[in-house]
């Protein structure tokens, strides 16, 4: 009976988690339409989420497209197509693992700053005072952040994919004895336009997961100090896997 | 005979199966400074939540200048909210701000200019005692200066209605009575109506023209600071006088 009843209390809570990123949503796509909309607020954000993360982003990227290119090479090597090396780690960043480790990058630093410091404000009924300042707090805390996330992930995706790349090259050109030339044709020809837009789609879509849980987890958080850290890692967890649903989502949509 | 300027009348407000506020009425005269009292958990601050439209009651009306704000959709409610100005138990101080924009807020968020905004900023902050601190981050700021930062942000911008929660709570006895000198002063020069949640009998004497005493979600009785000491009734007399032992029973589980 107790095992049922706690299967029930997680349904119910998910249920409940799920409703009020649904209405977040709603409410953002509906605040669209008219304004204030306060740019000001929305460019410290894109500095915040953007800026802010490129070393985090750039280091992860490089790494991987150095670890990718090594990887690639054991496999080729075996039968004998250590020229591919190039174009599998083109594609790999391009079309997965710059959107999805991004994704991830971001729903840590990002996601988790988002909820805490809503959750924070909350709690510290600094919401409530925006309330009493004549100001919507919807408005004036998620707007900015959602559509910073939002815009921002694109531009991160694409500086990752170039620089995993990069990682990639400097791999295959000084250990791997791979010509200079051949492994930037190797990169590009196999490549299609398609390719770029795919990864860049899946980077506003996880910007979008991002925005609406860590925003939804941090503004309607309560509990004090304890109810802060449960959103915040509720944003991170949720964020997290949801990047990886949507991506299979995503993939299986564009690639069929 | 004056219109009251608040009305709350027969206001229910539910949480899951809990009743916090059960019927509850209640007038505040213009220019009247109406303290509420009340053990915690009895529905105090959902009470002034519910009168600034930060939660919806359930049943009821609450009427300002015989207009209901309840039933109002969300930007005129917020509209209406300039004429408010709201003093928070912790400050609600924006941590990312410095002083003289969070005093500023409203008025920034009205269009006013930067300029006009600091100098009527910083002649507030003068009034309640904090010249030079403009700059300042709230951080930065002690307990007393913050909540003095959190008086000059609920009247920058000249409100009409002011609302304190607990002004005092957290204070030494010399800065509450600084504090609640300044909440008189302020209550005379701006001649607003004030409503004010306050577990400090010395400040409800002092600052309140009624004092209302909310028990069980309900009001228990309304009553003016004189009445306060000659009233016999035992949930007053034990609230007032400060004793666990009486009609209110505070340790049961």
């Amino acid at each position: 009976m107790k095992f049922l009843q706690s299967i029930g209390c997680l349904l119910e809570a998910a249920f409940m988690h799920s409703g009020a990123y649904a209405s977040t949503l709603l409410k953002v796509v509906r605040s669209m339409a008219s304004p204030p909309w306060y740019p000001k607020l929305f460019l410290q954000q894109a500095e915040e989420v953007g800026v802010q993360s490129l070393p985090v982003v750039l280091l992860t990227a490089l790494f991987t497209g150095m670890v990718l290119a090594l990887q690639s090479y054991v496999g080729f090597h075996r039968f004998g197509a250590e020229s591919m090396v190039a174009t599998v780690v083109s594609l790999s960043m391009l079309r997965e693992l710059g959107p999805v480790l991004v994704g991830l990058m971001v729903a840590g630093r990002v996601g988790a700053s988002f909820a805490a410091e809503l959750g924070t404000m909350r709690v510290s009924e600094q919401i409530d005072a925006l309330w009493t300042l004549s100001t919507d707090p919807f408005r004036y805390l998620i707007m900015p952040r959602f559509f910073a996330v939002v815009l921002m992930m694109p531009l991160l995706v694409a500086l990752a994919d170039a620089i995993g790349m990069f990682g990639g090259y400097i791999i295959s050109v000084s250990f791997l004895d791979q010509t200079p030339a051949v492994y930037i044709e190797n990169s590009t020809t196999f490549l299609k336009l398609n390719d770029l837009y795919s990864g860049l789609i899946k980077a506003a879509v996880f910007g979008g997961i991002i925005g609406i849980v860590s925003c939804s987890e941090g503004f309607n958080c309560s509990g004090g100090a304890q109810g802060v850290g449960r959103a915040t890692t509720r944003a991170v967890v949720v964020s997290a896997m949801s990047i990886l649903v949507f991506d299979y989502i995503l993939t299986a949509w564009m690639f069929r | 005979m004056n219109t009251p300027k608040i009305q709350v009348c027969g206001v229910r407000k539910c949480f899951n199966s809990k009743v916090v506020l059960d019927n509850v009425s209640l007038d505040v005269m213009p220019g009247e400074s109406m303290v509420i009292i009340g053990l915690s958990g009895t529905g105090k601050s959902v009470l002034m939540k519910c009168m600034l439209g930060l939660l919806k009651p359930d049943e009821g009306q609450i009427l300002v200048d015989g207009e209901d704000w309840c039933t109002l959709p969300e930007r005129e409610q917020l509209e209406r909210m300039r004429r408010i100005g709201m003093v928070f138990q912790g400050s609600a101080m924006f941590d990312s701000l410095p002083v003289w924009e969070n005093v500023a807020f409203a008025l920034l968020r009205q269009g006013i200019s930067k300029k006009e905004a600091r100098k009527r900023a910083s002649h507030v902050l003068e009034m309640v005692g904090l010249p030079g601190t403009e700059d300042v981050m709230p951080a930065e700021l002690s307990g007393g200066m913050t909540k003095r930062a959190g008086f000059a942000r609920a009247i920058c911008h000249k409100p009409e209605m002011v609302f304190y929660d607990e002004p005092l709570a957290g204070l030494d006895p010399i800065m509450s009575d600084a504090i609640t000198q300044l909440m008189l002063r302020l209550h005379k020069e701006f001649q607003v109506t004030s409503f004010t949640i306050a577990h400090n009998m010395t400040l409800a004497r002092r600052f309140g023209d009624r004092i209302a005493m909310l028990m069980d979600g309900k009001i228990h009785r309304i009553l003016s600071p004189n009445e306060l000491d000659s009233c016999q009734d035992p949930a007053v007399r034990q609230f007032v006088e400060g004793r666990a032992d009486g009609p209110i029973h505070v340790l049961e589980g």
